[in-house]
């Protein structure tokens, strides 16, 4: 969107880059907080997700009007998802009872923003200064576009282990009845 | 000054598609380690859960092969001693006995009268050591003290016991469980051990009740039962770790810190009699 305005000559949408950004942050502290096994780090979550609003507020107010792209809000969002998400990754590895991690939602959503976040990190740091270059939009959008892509795949991924745990579970809820059934019609 | 140099030399271009890279087989070299790491759990968990199962099959046998014991020994106590004893009676109140003398009569139906006196007495040995009748009447403590009792009157060993919290009794299932699992310790230890005394306490805490061996012979420790758990032999502590497992219990082999006594820890969670 804000490309699309800038390329009619918008002046300033870095408001929108941040808006996008906040908006992710926000949806990825609500899903991090609720998989987050109990601790110390489940309840920094809320306290990053405010600094990081009144971080934002402050780049916006005082720093970012000058600039096209929030490389620095986008830097530090990203810092924080793949600390989050390696945490995640480690408490599972570490303490939990579930063995196939693997084949849960959780475990392939959280791949998908770790992966997501990890490519596109250098990229939104570096966009800010060389948003100008041509050569550098076009390697922006395919590296961008590639690492989206990917994401929601892996997010399709982590969908259809719901479904399918969905599946198993209404599959197996009859066969307990089967007795019932089998009095019922005899 | 290196990220200076390299960004002069290779051009932004190309710091950013190494960034990237590099970023981006991080995260996959994070997300294979944990995905192997996982696999090794797993596998390491289906080992311990076949080696889990191979030692229930083998306390399963045990047990399998001791019932048969027991029936074996019932089977030649009745087919040995209570045969030939009713036999030997039927011999004496044959046909022929009313063309017999008064006196010889007397004489045979008085021998016949013994003989089915023992074997009754017979019958009721084999009956009180399937269930003993101290333990159904009147509970464990009866039934522990009437064994040790019978050990004392031996005169080779001193056997003593002390309940000191018995005011609510176990179930009927557990408390034969137990006595079981008491008399085959003692047992042991009588066979094995050349123990002078041997003393069992019982006290109770909350909703466990533990029993405690002591003596002073050659006994074996936690890493032996365990040991021979294991092995092919030692049928008796098998059969002793399944009906531990029955009772959802424990069972802890220790020396005292003196190095002078042996002692035996079974901790039983209590039920509700049925």
């Amino acid at each position: 969107m804000s490309f699309y305005l800038q390329s009619f000559g918008s002046p300033n949408t870095v408001y929108l880059f941040l808006l996008f950004t906040i908006v992710e942050y926000s949806f990825f502290c609500y899903f991090i907080y609720i998989i987050l096994p109990k601790g110390s780090i489940k309840k920094a979550v809320p306290f990053l997700w405010i600094g990081f609003l009144l971080f934002a507020g402050i780049d916006y107010a005082f720093f970012s009007k000058t600039y096209e792209f929030d490389s620095i809000a986008s830097g530090i969002e990203s810092i924080i998802v793949l600390m989050l998400c390696i945490y995640y990754l480690f408490s599972q590895v570490k303490g939990s009872n579930n063995l196939m991690i693997y084949s849960t939602f959780n475990f392939w959503a959280v791949i998908a923003f770790l992966i997501y976040f990890s490519g596109t990190f250098f990229l939104y740091l570096m966009t800010e200064r060389m948003m100008d270059s041509p050569s550098f939009q076009k390697m922006y959008f395919v590296i961008n576009n590639s690492f989206n892509i990917l994401k929601n795949l892996l997010l399709c991924v982590a969908m259809t282990m719901r479904l399918n745990s969905v599946k198993q579970q209404k599959s197996v809820i009859p066969d307990l009845d089967d007795d019932f059934y089998i009095q019922k019609h005899n | 000054m290196f990220f200076l140099q390299v960004k002069t030399t290779l051009g932004f271009s190309s710091i950013l598609l190494l960034g990237t890279l590099g970023m981006f087989f991080m995260a996959i070299t994070l997300v294979s380690i944990v995905v192997f790491h996982q696999r090794r759990v797993i596998r390491f968990n289906k080992q311990i859960q076949k080696m889990e199962e191979e030692k229930q099959q083998m306390l399963l046998r045990a047990s399998i092969q001791f019932q048969e014991e027991e029936r074996q020994r019932i089977a030649a106590d009745l087919h040995d001693d209570a045969g030939p004893l009713l036999a030997t009676a039927r011999l004496y109140l044959n046909e022929n006995l009313i063309h017999q003398e008064p006196a010889v009569q007397l004489q045979a139906i008085f021998s016949a009268k013994q003989i089915i006196d023992d074997s009754i007495q017979l019958i009721r040995n084999i009956s009180h050591s399937l269930m003993p009748p101290t333990l159904k009447n009147f509970g464990l403590e009866a039934a522990i003290k009437d064994l040790f009792e019978k050990i004392n009157g031996s005169g080779v060993i001193n056997a003593s016991a002390r309940f000191h919290d018995n005011r609510q009794r176990l179930n009927d299932e557990q408390e034969l469980l137990i006595f079981r699992i008491l008399q085959e310790l003692v047992t042991n230890i009588i066979k094995h051990s050349s123990a002078g005394f041997i003393h069992l306490t019982q006290n109770a805490q909350g909703n466990i009740v533990y029993f405690r061996i002591h003596h002073d012979g050659k006994g074996i420790l936690q890493k032996d039962f365990e040991k021979m758990e294991h092995d092919s032999t030692g049928l008796g502590l098998k059969n002793i770790q399944s009906r531990i497992r029955v009772l959802r219990g424990k069972i802890f082999f220790e020396i005292d810190n003196t190095h002078t006594y042996y002692k035996v820890t079974i901790e039983v969670p209590r039920e509700p009699i049925k």
